[in-house]
Order: structure tokens, then C-alpha cells, then sequence
């Protein structure tokens, strides 16, 4: 065996900025969000309003400013038409581009129709949440919850289309031996649950409820997702540790010949396992001892949030830093401009604006129930009225 | 990497070679990911290459001359040359390897049915082209292509690849790189005309010739003679261009560990 030096290689940028994992954070945060609020409103469980109020809040302004993430990951994003009038039903990519309005508007029709009895009862407020009210109600008709029901299940349908196409995007690129992986769709599923179960809790906090049956029900389900991510993983590593080409000889060789990615790959194993041992602590503990220890979910509710983000990370900047045909990693230092932290900066304030804006003036705390459930009081919980400002403590 | 390894991937890489000689006819179909149908360019052609890297001197004139003639943007690069030291570990003997690196036009393109809006599409003379005026610069393909054969131009905020120099080809020239090459290392030509050199070249040299990445299944048409099957995959070498680094992270130049 020779030993042999790279002399001279020219440095590939990657291609993919971080808009992209604005996209695919985001992506994922809407469609789990979306599953979250539909044991409400799709299928009529009362139990779970209170979770869905806050998981549809979530949905909707995650849908809003995703599109804008991925929009702006274009060289030329004036030419999005383009993805129209010359559409490629062999790209994964394409068909993206026709599942993604489809179900943007699904979630915006479905909020609307969820928001519509309470934007009824807003209209004689005073200034702008009365007009909006005015204008969005759309009239005095009956919203039919039936309706609710089905706008949901179709949103649900485009959903599953989301979580496919993000992940075989990435999957089918066999040039980056990392992402060319079957494990990594339910990857990024499992991991977007498990990042909007944090993001939920996090409101949950924040919008002041601190709401113990919303906890212990977004706490099972980020459970459940820490088990699926950890079996998505093992399945992952056991599938190829014996193989000499594909994913996980690509992330040997990468653990292997980086410190970077020695501590990625410890980091990401660490947070894992702790934020699966905490959430198990929690919902063991006895009845009497959780309202003290759930006030303090929301922090895990943030250890989720990063999972969720740092993997995407990892994934889609990351593994573009590991050369594919010579030899080491490309240095990759976050630029400050638009196409580095002011994007990413500037994607969260859009979210956070959002949030604030439906939070000021549209009665997301009133979202009605869809399915076949029993009729109950718009301002239910009485606790949260209209017109009296939230506690944020 | 380990040596048994390396010759599997040595043999595959010479049966792959063989087997993108075979012409296909085409691998168009209609599901996802699979190669949409060719369209313009001459079906009578195929465009290929051929590298004899025992002629090449590693003096990058192809590299300058591809980047006067296609103005591709400083640091870009639709065609160089990557050079290595190798020594031998028993002899310590040092020599320097070089290999000449461009779009390989493969059959099988993983670049082309990822394009969401059918920009970069594939001629009927094999060569792979990118419609600038319909990229809307998303850079799957920069991602697709295991070569790194593509890049986003800065100027042109588009993909932007090797043509085989299609517009000199069309002008009955050859392209810049070959036309520059000192050792005449480079030969392109049609493959479907058994009386071109490359034709003559293929069935003379069948047996030794190497194509880069075999594994991946894209049957790439630029082929090496002379080639050592240690580099025909992503190259088990020491990368020695270090970038350094300002105390503010910003990059100030290369140094060289040895």
C-alpha cells in the first residue's frame, strides 16, 4: 500500500445554503404540528384541544414562512415560475413544488375554518382584531364541523406528500453517499415530531397556559418519536456497519478522519439519550409530584427544538463539507449575509412575527373542534376570553 | 481502505469501463428520478473522451485554457487537474499522480432527472448541457453530480458545467482543453464512428480502461488510460491545502503541512 498526498484540489462551496435548513426545520415543524392538532380537529377528541389551539398556531405560521425559506434558497428566485411552466415529473424536487402549495393552502383553509366561529364572535371588537375579524369571517354561515373534519384529512393526505418528497429529495442523492440512505425520511420525520412536541411545550410556556394535560400529552408523543428516531438510527447503523460503500461507511470514514465529526456523532448521540431519559423521568414521576415538574417541560421543550434544527444542520450543511472525490472536508464558515446567519436570523424574526401577529390579532386560542364531537362553548376554556390580554408570565 | 477493497472496486471499475461502452439506447422512462428522453443535438453522435494519463504532465494548460474560453468565475473550475504525491511505502520511491478532471457525460446523468424544471438536460450526442436562461438555480444538480463537475456561477447565479466545449465542436473545432493539451493526453471524439481515434483507442485499450466512481452506476463516458485504481474512488490521500484561518475565522491563505 502507498501512501499518497493531495496536492493540489481545487475547494467545492457547498451548493445548499441554510435556507435550506430553515426549509426543512420548518417543513418538518408545520407537518408534525399538523398531526398534533388533528386528534382535535380532524377526529373529534375533546381531550386534545387544548394541544391542537397551540399546535395549529404553530402549523399555520411554520406554513407561512417555510416557503419563504425554501424560495430564497434559489440563485435566481424570481424565476420560481419556472418550476411551473416547465415542470420535471422525474424530479423529486418538482413534484415538491406542486404538493407544497397545495398543502399550504390546506393548512390556511383549515385554520381559517378551525378560527371562523370565534372570528364571528370577534367582529365588534374595537380596532384591528374587530376588522380582521370582519373581513375573515366571511359572513354569518354556519362553519359545518364536518367540514373541518374533511379539509383536515385532505391536509393530512398533502402532508404525508411533504414528508415524502422532503426526505427522497435528499435520500435518492446517491453523489453524497450521507444522505443516500432509505433511514433518512423517517429520520427527518421522526425528528421533526419530536422538534414540535419542544416547539408546543415551549408555547405551551410562553402563551402563559402551562397547561399539565397538554404537557403529559406532547410529552408521550415526543416519547414515542425518540423511540422511533433511536430504532430509525440503530436500523440505520446496523444496515450497512457491514458494508464496504454507502451511508454508514461514509459516516465512519467521516467520524473517523474529522474531530468535527467526532463531536457531531457524540453530541447528537448525548442529546438523544437525554432528552429520552428526561422525558421518561418526567412522565414516570407520581401524579402528585408532575404539575412542579412539567412548569419546567418547556425547557426540554427547547433541548427538542434543538435535536430537531442540529440534525437538519448536520445533515444538509454538514455532510456537504465532506469531499466526495478528493480528499478531507471543505472548510465551511457560516457567512454573515443573507446567505448565512441574516438568513437564518432573519427566517426566525419572519416566524416570530408571524406568531406575534396571529397572536394579536386573530382568536387562535378559541380554534373550534372538528369532527363529530359535542358542541362546546367558544370561549372555553372561560379562563381565556377574548378580549382580556394573556398572561405571557 | 483496505486493499481487497480496492481491487474489487479496480475490477468493477474495468467492467463498468466495459460496460458503458455498450451503447444503450436509452434509459428513458417515466418514473420518478429516472433519465427524462434526450432532446436536440445529433443522434448520429456520441461524444466521449478519452484521458491517456500517461501523457499528461500535469501542466494545467487545459485548466487555463478552458477557464479563458468559458470565463467561467476565479476559484471555479469546469475542468483541472488534481495532483498527488504518492510514495511507496516499501521503496519510498515519491512520484506524482495526476488526474485530469471534467463532466464525464455519463449514460446514466444523476444530475438530469433531479432538475425540478428540465434546465440541464442531455443532448442526443450524449453531451450534457445546462439551458442557463431556465435555471432557476436551485443546485440539486451541483449536489447530484458525484464528480463535483457542477458549480453555481457567481455571475450568473445558474448552474453552470463542462460542455465538451460543444459550441467549438459545433464549429468543427476542438475544445479548449484538448486543443491546449501539450501531451496530447485528451482525446474526444465521436464513439459511434469506428474510425475515430477514440473509437480505435477503446477497442485497443478495452481492457484497461478506467472510468471514475464506477460504483455509482452513472457508466460515465470519459475514460482513463493509465489509471490507477486507488484514485477511481474518492482518493484514501492526505489533504495538505490548509486553509488558514484569522483570528476572526476569515480565511487569509493555504499552507502546505509538508
Amino acid at each position: 500500500m502507498n501512501s499518497a498526498i493531495e496536492l493540489l484540489a481545487p475547494r467545492y462551496d457547498i451548493a445548499w445554503y441554510p435556507w435550506a435548513v430553515q426549509y426543512f426545520f420548518l417543513i418538518a415543524l408545520s407537518y408534525a404540528t399538523l398531526w398534533l392538532a388533528a386528534p382535535a380537529l380532524v377526529f373529534g377528541k375533546q381531550r386534545w384541544l387544548p394541544t391542537a389551539r397551540l399546535a395549529l398556531l404553530a402549523c399555520l405560521t411554520t406554513t407561512l414562512v417555510a416557503p419563504v425559506a425554501l424560495l430564497a434558497d434559489l440563485h435566481q428566485p424570481l424565476r420560481f415560475w419556472h418550476f411551473y411552466a416547465f415542470a420535471n415529473s422525474h424530479s423529486w424536487m418538482s413534484i415538491g413544488s406542486l404538493v407544497l402549495p397545495l398543502y399550504v393552502a390546506g393548512v390556511i383553509v383549515l385554520a381559517w375554518l378551525a378560527w371562523r366561529p370565534a372570528l364571528q364572535a370577534s367582529r365588534q371588537l374595537p380596532g384591528v382584531a374587530g376588522l380582521l375579524a370582519r373581513w375573515l369571517s366571511l359572513g354569518d354561515g354556519p362553519t359545518p364541523r364536518v367540514l373541518v373534519a374533511l379539509v383536515g384529512l385532505g391536509t393530512l393526505a398533502l402532508s404525508t406528500g411533504i414528508m415524502l418528497y422532503t426526505g427522497a429529495e435528499v435520500a435518492i442523492v446517491k453523489g453524497r453517499p450521507l444522505w443516500n440512505t432509505v433511514w433518512l425520511p423517517p429520520m427527518f420525520v421522526a425528528t421533526g415530531f419530536i422538534a414540535a412536541c419542544g416547539l408546543i411545550l415551549v408555547l405551551d410556556r410562553i402563551g402563559g397556559r402551562r397547561d399539565s394535560i397538554v404537557t403529559g400529552q406532547v410529552l408521550k408523543v415526543m416519547l414515542g418519536a425518540c423511540l422511533v428516531a433511536g430504532l430509525v438510527a440503530g436500523s440505520w447503523f446496523l444496515d450497512g456497519v457491514n458494508a464496504n460503500v454507502g451511508s454508514v461507511a461514509a459516516a465512519i470514514e467521516s467520524v473517523r478522519g474529522s474531530a468535527e465529526w467526532r463531536s457531531t456523532a457524540l453530541w447528537g448521540g448525548l442529546t438523544g439519550v437525554v432528552l429520552f431519559g428526561a422525558v421518561l423521568y418526567l412522565l414516570t414521576r407520581p401524579v402528585s409530584r408532575r404539575p412542579a415538574l412539567y412548569a419546567w417541560a418547556w425547557t426540554l421543550g427547547l433541548v427538542a427544538l434543538h435535536v430537531g434544527w442540529m440534525f437538519r444542520w448536520v445533515v444538509l450543511m454538514d455532510v456537504q463539507t465532506v469531499a466526495r472525490h478528493s480528499a478531507g472536508f471543505h472548510h465551511y464558515g457560516i457567512p454573515a449575509g443573507s446567505s448565512g446567519i441574516l438568513g437564518i436570523v432573519g427566517t426566525f424574526g419572519l416566524w416570530l412575527a408571524a406568531i406575534l401577529l396571529v397572536d394579536l390579532f386573530l382568536p387562535w386560542r378559541q380554534a373550534r373542534q372538528g369532527g363529530a364531537a359535542a358542541d362546546i362553548s367558544l370561549t372555553e376554556p372561560a379562563s381565556f376570553d377574548v378580549e382580556g390580554a394573556p398572561s405571557h408570565g | 481502505m483496505d486493499s481487497i477493497r480496492r481491487s474489487l472496486l479496480g475490477q468493477l471499475a474495468r467492467l463498468s469501463a466495459g460496460a458503458a461502452l455498450v451503447p444503450i439506447a436509452s434509459l428513458a422512462s417515466a418514473g420518478i428520478n429516472d433519465q427524462p428522453p434526450r432532446r436536440e443535438g445529433d443522434s448520429s453522435k456520441r461524444y466521449g473522451m478519452l484521458i491517456d494519463l500517461r501523457q499528461c504532465i500535469g501542466c494545467q494548460a487545459c485548466t487555463v485554457a478552458c477557464h479563458i474560453e468559458n470565463a467561467a468565475p476565479l476559484g471555479s473550475f469546469r475542468t483541472t487537474v488534481s495532483q498527488y504525491e504518492v510514495q511507496h511505502q516499501e521503496s519510498g520511491e515519491v512520484a506524482t499522480f495526476m488526474l485530469p478532471r471534467l463532466c464525464n457525460h455519463c449514460e446514466n446523468p444523476p444530475c438530469i432527472p433531479v432538475c425540478p424544471v428540465e434546465a440541464t438536460f442531455q443532448r442526443q450526442d450524449g453531451i450534457v448541457v445546462v439551458d442557463s436562461d431556465r435555471c432557476v438555480g436551485c443546485a440539486y444538480c451541483v449536489n447530484a453530480c458525484p464528480y463535483d463537475a457542477r458549480f453555481i456561477n457567481e455571475r450568473t447565479q445558474t448552474a453552470d458545467k463542462c460542455t465538451f466545449c460543444a459550441h467549438r465542436l459545433e464549429a468543427g473545432l476542438l475544445p479548449a482543453c484538448v486543443e491546449s493539451c501539450v501531451g496530447g493526453a485528451r482525446i474526444i471524439g465521436d464513439m459511434r464512428d469506428p474510425e475515430s481515434q477514440i473509437s480505435r483507442m477503446l477497442d485497443e485499450y478495452r481492457d484497461e480502461l478506467m472510468v471514475l466512481q464506477p460504483e455509482k452506476n452513472t457508466l460515465p463516458q470519459v475514460f482513463y488510460l493509465g489509471m490507477d485504481e486507488r484514485f477511481v474512488t474518492r482518493p484514501d490521500a492526505e489533504p495538505v491545502a490548509l486553509e488558514v484561518l484569522d483570528p476572526h475565522g476569515k480565511e487569509m491563505g493555504y499552507e502546505f503541512r509538508h
